[in-house]
């Protein structure tokens, strides 16, 4: 497999604080991987990073053996990668098929992103509210007009936070079958999601980050079972018991 | 997907052609043209503000700035090289043009209150030049345009009614660079810029570059705007021209009063605002010093405190396909389980 992002030693300071501290992984073409960790673990700071809505303070970022830190968002874009944003930041004034549209701009004049963009909404089977107004949508549909626009762009690699928040259990295999059906077509996903059944379904291999730091990848079994891991999510001293279940 | 004529455009078509028509039915050396024309101008400098207010939300206080790049342009190539306003006018666009390209530079990383106090420095900046620096500008006590009768190859006539329907076409060319803007693809990047830039940038909109297309364009036009209206006066002054409460405030106040960010939101926003404040004027001037800026305030608050999203808000939405699209927005695929 062909690792279209690289990661080497990202780290992002706020102040005193490490909120991303030199984390490293690799991503390939047609693989899910799952980004897990508490709350303030610095998920979303490293998703910002990755995408150049947050400056490094140090490490690279590499999107198809080409560094891309320091390139701004639009230009990371450009060059295929993207995200979606927690609590969906649609364009609240815009309809549907106009948020989405927006996005296509990126590689098509107006005409050839309105095809594009309702190319996208059927894909994701959101063809029949295209002309609604993003308020009025419920909460799936919020996630998904959020990941048509992000593919809009046609990227490479996906970064996904959170989509699956808010979510009932079976709104939440619609989307995980639409993001599966993502990665067999070739795109590289990351995903940071709160929910350990979808996770677990989901993802090929998992990172778990803690205060910043990557405290292990691999398997999503074996990561599950990681005293650091277990000891990150129920606080200390609950790695011993849980690890003699596992 | 769209039919030709909404009822919206067709609005817009009876406001042209009734405009047109105007000075046949008025006085035509009368002060109602002459108050008539200012609605129209005060109408496309509240389009120009529109673009970049309007669309992206970058409230600027600072476009009388522009305005008198424009007048004080048109008017000393006009004065000191015999070249014409019509020609001036553009001279003037490109320099307006220029200053928005400056001044964006430091200004687009500010948001809100910080970019609009900028921008109003900006205007300020220029007023001080302009009194100052006398040799040039003429300083304090302004320049006047010479009277030459009627000479249309220098922007000159005598009939007000003249001046009356070159502002008119200056407003339906503003309004058309607005339309095309607000319905092209910059116009999808702009209001993605307004309502969340981060999600634009990622989305894979050049934030700053949109912002800077969108103010050069508005300044151009804007000054444009400057150079009709030293025509039509005679007369400036770089207090007035480059006028905080005067121009700056009341172009954003028109669009914002009419309704930000809309086609028809300037128009009603200057029919309302100038003939209230004229008659304002007119009728309580004599009656108590200040009285009738009083007044205006008030009538003012209560329009913005009645209907903060402008005059528009009242007209029915042109929207989409609204009706057939409610329906299926309940019951979309992804909702299906739930």
């Amino acid at each position: 497999m062909t690792a279209v992002l690289q990661a080497e030693g990202v780290s992002v300071t706020f102040g005193g604080l490490k909120a991303v501290d030199g984390v490293s992984f690799t991503l390939n073409a047609g693989e899910i991987v799952g980004l897990i960790g508490p709350n303030g673990a610095g998920k979303t700071t490293l998703f910002n990073a990755l995408v150049g809505l947050q400056p490094l303070t140090s490490g690279a970022v590499r999107l198809g053996g080409e560094t891309i830190s320091g390139l701004k968002p639009h230009k990371v874009a450009a060059k295929g990668m993207t995200k979606t944003f927690q609590n969906a930041a649609l364009f609240p004034d815009m309809s549907v098929l106009e948020n989405v549209t927006t996005a296509a701009l990126l590689r098509h004049d107006l005409k050839g992103a309105r095809i594009k963009a309702e190319r996208v909404l059927d894909t994701l089977g959101l063809g029949p509210i295209a002309d609604a107004d993003v308020q009025d949508l419920t909460f799936p549909q919020k996630a998904l007009v959020e990941m048509a626009r992000a593919l809009a762009t046609e990227p490479r690699v996906l970064l996904l936070d959170e989509v699956m928040a808010a979510l009932t259990p079976s709104e939440m295999d619609e989307v995980m079958k639409v993001i599966r059906t993502l990665r067999d077509e070739g795109l590289a996903l990351l995903v940071v999601e709160h929910h350990m059944r979808a996770i677990m379904a989901l993802c090929d291999r998992l990172l778990a980050v803690n205060f910043g730091r990557l405290l292990a990848q691999g398997r999503p079994s074996e990561v599950a079972a990681d005293p650091q891991v277990i000891e990150a999510y129920l606080g200390h001293g609950a790695a011993g018991q849980e690890g003699a279940h596992a | 997907m769209r039919t030709l004529f909404t009822p919206s455009r067709a609005a817009l078509l009876i406001f042209f052609v009734a405009a047109a028509l105007l000075p046949f039915f008025v006085d035509p050396r009368g002060h109602l043209l002459r108050v008539a024309a200012m609605v129209l101008l005060f109408a496309a400098m509240a389009q120009s503000w529109n673009i970049v207010g309007g669309l992206a939300n970058q409230i600027s206080l600072g476009h009388a700035g522009f305005f008198g790049l424009g007048a004080y342009t048109s008017t000393l190539l006009f004065l000191k090289l015999g070249i014409s306003p019509w020609i001036g006018m553009f001279a003037g666009a490109v320099v307006a043009g220029g200053a928005a390209v400056l001044l964006s530079i430091p200004t687009f990383r500010l948001k809100g209150h910080y970019f609009a106090l900028a921008t109003l420095a900006f205007a300020e900046v220029l007023r001080v030049i302009a009194n100052s620096w006398a040799d040039f500008t003429g300083g304090p006590v302004g320049l006047s345009i010479p009277f030459m009768g009627s000479q249309p190859a220098y922007f000159a006539f005598r009939a007000v009614s003249s001046y009356y329907w070159v502002i008119l076409g200056l407003l339906a060319a503003v309004c058309l660079a607005f339309h095309l803007l607000a319905s092209g693809a910059l116009g999808y990047r702009l209001r993605a810029v307004r309502e969340n830039e981060n999600a634009a940038e990622v989305a894979g909109v050049n934030t700053f570059r949109v912002k800077l297309i969108a103010s050069v364009i508005s300044a151009a036009l804007t000054a444009i705007c400057g150079t009709v209206f030293a025509q039509f006066t005679f007369f400036f002054d770089p207090d007035s021209i480059f006028s905080l409460a005067g121009l700056s405030v009341r172009m954003a106040m028109i669009a914002i009063v009419g309704g930000l960010g809309t086609l028809g939101g300037p128009i009603l926003g200057a029919l309302f605002l100038i003939p209230l404040e004229e008659t304002a004027n007119a009728f309580l001037s004599s009656k108590a010093a200040g009285l009738s800026q009083f007044v205006f305030g008030v009538i003012l608050i209560a329009a913005i405190l009645i209907q903060p999203r402008g005059l528009m808000a009242w007209w029915p939405k042109p929207r989409r396909r609204r009706a057939e699209a409610s329906r299926p927005a309940v019951a979309a695929p992804a909702a299906k389980g739930a």
